[in-house]
């Protein structure tokens, strides 16, 4: 292994950075690429940056992570940062594709750290297009910019932490929140009390969030979640039912809200795209999608691959932040910067963490696992892929037929074939096919290369002749 | 699954690409025999990569998939000698690859209304024609040639002027002298076509076990009696090699022989989708173009060996992009939305490879369709059904089967006739 060549990231987010930063620690000099113009990634970033300061981390954590910046800072030396800049994909067997600007070019790497976080997950149900109805990721970009409030009456439907978190941020910026409908169980969250006092400071914060809310007569329901969203132009009217074990509507139960803004979070997705164009192996995840295996030491099944963060499951900016720092130790090991001792007694406390981590996860994971009852709430005529059209009764039209992997699905609907490749719908066809089959192996939607499109020009000597 | 275990098949198709669906769909048909497909798609697997092209006397002299391979070895040779480019020779196939090609082209037309109407799925195929643009005189003496090779077909083939060709293709290079167009190459869309065939399979009776893969195939003394796969032992008394590049790895499991079937990796251009912009598919001397049903121009393709990598290079997509724009210039302004590689089954003389092999029964190859299968496909699986049944064939199909390469080890070497040597395409 050459000891001059750096390491390339992928993603400057938390788990990205605190690989460079450790990186450099061993004196190993790293190039960190972004898409986004500001090194943090989704949480961290210019408009996210608010969320540090809601009660989500303990404040001994909050300083480690928001010191993103000036560790960078402090290890500039080591770490070449490359803002704007897309990585499109793997060129040939050891480059990367990668686009900034206008230009498109190769970029070549020895040993890889894939660290591209998540995205969220969508759930389609009869009305999720109207507009007005958003994602909760989206809700916090339009309040963390500061200009414009999503909405004047709104609710927070789904599952998982981030709902009451949310809610607090809408109630404080001054919209009206009509409610927040936590499809999880109360009795749940007892049960998991156990682990998510994992976290003992994350878990007291979020009661806090639900003290907030108590006091300002925002109710919070569990057990209850979305049946449907209405409206002609805009979103005017979502409604509510309390759900049944499995997650269906149960009839009778239904209430009605009229709002203008709907703002919907049933998780999230890891950012497996790069990591799919790879040929990484990838296991099936319930929670977070399609995840690239790695070793303790997020090694992949490419020996100078590694995959960090969000991108090979969700658990957060602790997580991220330790994963990063894993990975940044273990190939600092294969380029003999520290011993296998040395390595071993850094990792021993991240290792710790990380498994304090994933126990508290897995709480939260275990309340929110999707259950089939969310497939019932399109009609027909409901569109499940946005770039393309295409229904539920086309779908299942096919299923009928026999369909029974997303690649004979996709090439039979076009679902899952437009710009967004896959991501608003992938979700619900894995969902679907995997219910109808009793089976969750049901291939995946194969994400295409480039990862956006690249203009001919980019490509070309210009017209000729 | 032990469901499958004592189940067992007449015939056991191995690969679910057009070819092993085509010749599953011909099987099937009569609804009297028990017939499996065993797919599973391997990064790269050419049906689905494919630009869909029925370019049956196009593909035929060398145009389409072909292109940038010969053009790169005209260049070649021109450094060589030291001398202009010399007049590029085109490279035409015997005639009974014409025969291959033009029957399976003419049962397009009658095999999609079968399909759309019997079975509900639509491939899509579009009367498009194939012109070859010519930016020079040397394009104009190569059109000379293949026109000159192929007095048989004379009413198929047809010169449009620079005038001509601008009226009928408006975004063509203004600055192109004209086309000689092959009025019956027309294209589909690929990967309909293979779930088109599958589908109508699949309502005849056929069983598909997808997302499976042959493991290893079981003999009894030369004959095959089954396939183990990863879900499980599939009896049969028949199989079907139709594994594409990966068919030599079969062939070697089911006969010891490994059949000389090799990659060919092929990178294509995809836009954003269009407003049409194209009547017909185009080939040049660079590349090829054509317009897809939904609007997407497609740009091909390269001619590789590199065995089974299918990444996508910049030097290669560069390639053709430059080609592309060159012909239609307003393309430098547009997207592109997608790349890919596949790899088309190629062999050494670029013929399939049909029909039994010596010394083993109960196995049949189907492929080794190169740079054609997609044209190819209709005729192999009715060929393939018809012998399997012992009926008559539509053609002759010695040149097609294994055999052709034992007769010449005698001198040491793969190699089918003068053509092919000069092209060295093995
Ligand atoms: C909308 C949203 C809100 C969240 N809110 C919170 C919260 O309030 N609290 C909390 O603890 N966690 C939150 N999370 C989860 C949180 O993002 C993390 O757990 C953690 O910060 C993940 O770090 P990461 O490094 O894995 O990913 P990120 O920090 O997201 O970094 C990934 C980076 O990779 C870049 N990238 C991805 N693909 C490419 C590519 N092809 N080319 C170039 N760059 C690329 C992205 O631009 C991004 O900057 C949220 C996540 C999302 C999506
Ligand atoms: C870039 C490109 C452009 C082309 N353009 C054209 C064109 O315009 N017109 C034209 O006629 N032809 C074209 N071709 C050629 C055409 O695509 C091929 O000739 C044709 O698709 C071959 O079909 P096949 O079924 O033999 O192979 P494939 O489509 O590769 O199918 C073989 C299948 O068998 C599977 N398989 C292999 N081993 C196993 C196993 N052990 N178990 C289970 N499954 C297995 C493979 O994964 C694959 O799914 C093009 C090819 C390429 C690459």
């Amino acid at each position: 292994m050459s000891q001059i060549s750096p390491v390339v990231i992928v993603g400057a987010g938390t788990a990205g950075i605190s690989a460079a930063v450790e990186l450099a620690q061993a004196g190993i000099h790293s190039i960190v690429l972004d898409e986004a113009p500001k090194i943090g990634g989704a949480v961290f970033r210019g408009p996210y940056r608010e969320a540090i300061e809601l009660p989500h981390l303990d404040s001994k954590l909050r300083k480690k992570i928001s010191n993103i910046r000036q560790q960078y800072h402090d290890h500039q030396a080591f770490i070449e940062l490359r803002l704007n800049t897309r990585v499109l994909g793997p060129a040939g067997t050891s480059s990367l594709l990668i686009r900034h600007k206008e230009e498109v070019s190769e970029l070549t790497y020895e040993q890889l750290i894939i660290a591209t976080g998540c995205h969220e997950r969508s759930v389609p149900f009869d009305g999720w297009q109207i507009p007005g109805v958003m994602l909760l990721g989206g809700v916090q970009l339009q309040l963390k910019s500061g200009l414009v409030k999503p909405g004047q009456r709104m609710a927070v439907v789904g599952t998982g932490p981030l709902l009451p978190l949310v809610a607090c941020q809408l109630h404080k910026a001054g919209v009206d929140v009509l409610g927040v409908y936590e499809a999880g169980k109360f009795s749940d969250f007892a049960k998991e009390s156990r682990a998510l006092l994992n976290r003992p400071v994350l878990a007291l914060e979020g009661m806090g969030m639900l003290s907030y809310l108590k006091a300002n007569a925002i109710p919070m329901h569990y057990g209850q979640g979305i049946v449907s969203a209405s409206g002609e132009e805009s979103l005017n009217k979502a409604h509510f039912a309390k759900y049944t074990d499995d997650w269906y509507p149960i009839e009778g139960t239904g209430t009605s809200l009229e709002l203008d803004c709907l703002a919907v979070g049933y998780g999230f997705v890891s950012r497996n795209q790069l990591s799919q164009l790879f040929h990484l192996e990838h296991d099936i995840c319930p929670i977070s999608g399609l995840k690239p295996q790695v070793d303790a030491w997020q090694q992949s099944s490419q020996d100078n691959i590694y995959v960090a963060g969000d991108s090979v499951g969700i658990l957060g900016g602790e997580g991220a932040m330790v994963e990063g720092r894993i990975a940044a130790l273990s190939i600092a090991q294969t380029r003999q910067k520290v011993t296998p001792a040395q390595a071993n007694n850094k990792a021993d406390e991240y290792f710790t963490l990380l498994h304090k981590v994933k126990s508290f996860r897995a709480g939260f994971d275990r309340i929110g696992r999707r259950r089939e009852g969310l497939l019932s709430l399109l009609t027909p005529n409901t569109i499940v892929c946005r770039c393309e059209n295409v229904t539920r009764s086309a779908i299942d039209k096919v299923i009928e037929q026999g369909v029974k992997d997303i690649t004979s699905l996709k090439m039979r609907t076009r679902v899952g074939m437009g710009d967004c490749q896959g991501k608003t719908c992938n979700s619900y066809c894995q969902d679907r096919l995997g219910h109808e089959l009793k089976n969750p192996d049901v291939g995946h939607v194969k994400p295409r290369f480039p990862l956006d499109p690249i203009p001919f020009s980019a490509l070309s000597d210009g017209v000729q002749l | 699954m032990s469901t499958n275990m004592n189940k067992k098949y007449d015939i056991v198709i191995a690969g679910g690409g057009v070819i092993g669906a085509s010749c599953a769909y011909f099987l099937s048909k009569q609804k009297d025999l028990k017939i499996a497909l065993v797919d599973l798609k391997k990064p790269g697997n050419a049906s689905r990569a494919s630009a869909g092209g029925l370019w049956a006397i196009g593909e035929s002299v060398g145009l389409g998939c072909g292109v940038i391979f010969f053009n790169r070895m005209t260049m070649q040779q021109a450094d060589a000698t030291g001398e202009d480019l010399p007049p590029m020779r085109p490279h035409v196939l015997p005639d009974y690859f014409f025969e291959f090609a033009l029957k399976s082209n003419a049962m397009y037309p009658g095999l999609w209304q079968e399909l759309k109407d019997n079975h509900g799925v639509d491939f899509k195929f579009e009367k498009t024609g194939l012109k070859y643009v010519m930016y020079d005189e040397y394009d104009k003496m190569y059109a000379d040639s293949i026109v000159d090779h192929i007095p048989g077909l004379i009413d198929q083939v047809s010169w449009l002027s620079a005038e001509e060709l601008a009226e009928d293709e408006p975004y063509i290079n203004k600055k192109s002298i004209g086309a000689l167009e092959f009025k019956c190459d027309h294209q589909v869309n690929p990967y309909r076509l293979n779930e088109a065939y599958l589908e109508g399979a699949r309502q005849n009776g056929v069983d598909l076990f997808l997302e499976t893969e042959v493991l290893s195939i079981e003999k009894q003394g030369n004959k095959v009696i089954g396939v183990e796969t990863d879900a499980g032992f599939i009896g049969c008394e028949t199989l079907i090699n139709a594994a594409g590049s990966w068919a030599a790895q079969l062939s070697k499991m089911a006969t010891g022989i490994e059949l000389p079937v090799y990659p060919v990796k092929g990178q294509i251009i995809l836009s954003e989708r269009l407003p049409k912009i194209l009547k017909g598919c185009v080939s040049t001397t660079d590349c090829y173009i054509a317009q897809k049903d939904n609007g997407e121009v497609l740009i091909g393709s390269t001619t590789e060996e590199k065995g089974f990598d299918t990444t996508n290079t910049l030097p290669e997509l560069k390639e053709l992009v430059n080609g592309a724009v060159k012909c239609i210039p307003m393309l430098n302004d547009l997207n592109i939305k997608r790349c890919w590689a596949g790899l088309r089954p190629g062999t050494p003389d670029e013929f399939p490879i049909l029909g039994e092999m010596p010394g083993v029964e109960g196995y049949i190859n189907a492929c080794g369709h190169f740079r054609t299968g997609i044209l190819t496909s209709a005729i192999t699986g009715k060929l393939i059904n018809d012998l399997y049944r012992g009926l008559p064939l539509d053609m002759d199909i010695t040149p097609f089967k294994y055999d052709r390469f034992l007769k010449s080890t005698d001198n040491e070497s793969i190699k089918v006739g003068e053509a092919d040597q000069e092209v060295e395409i093995a």
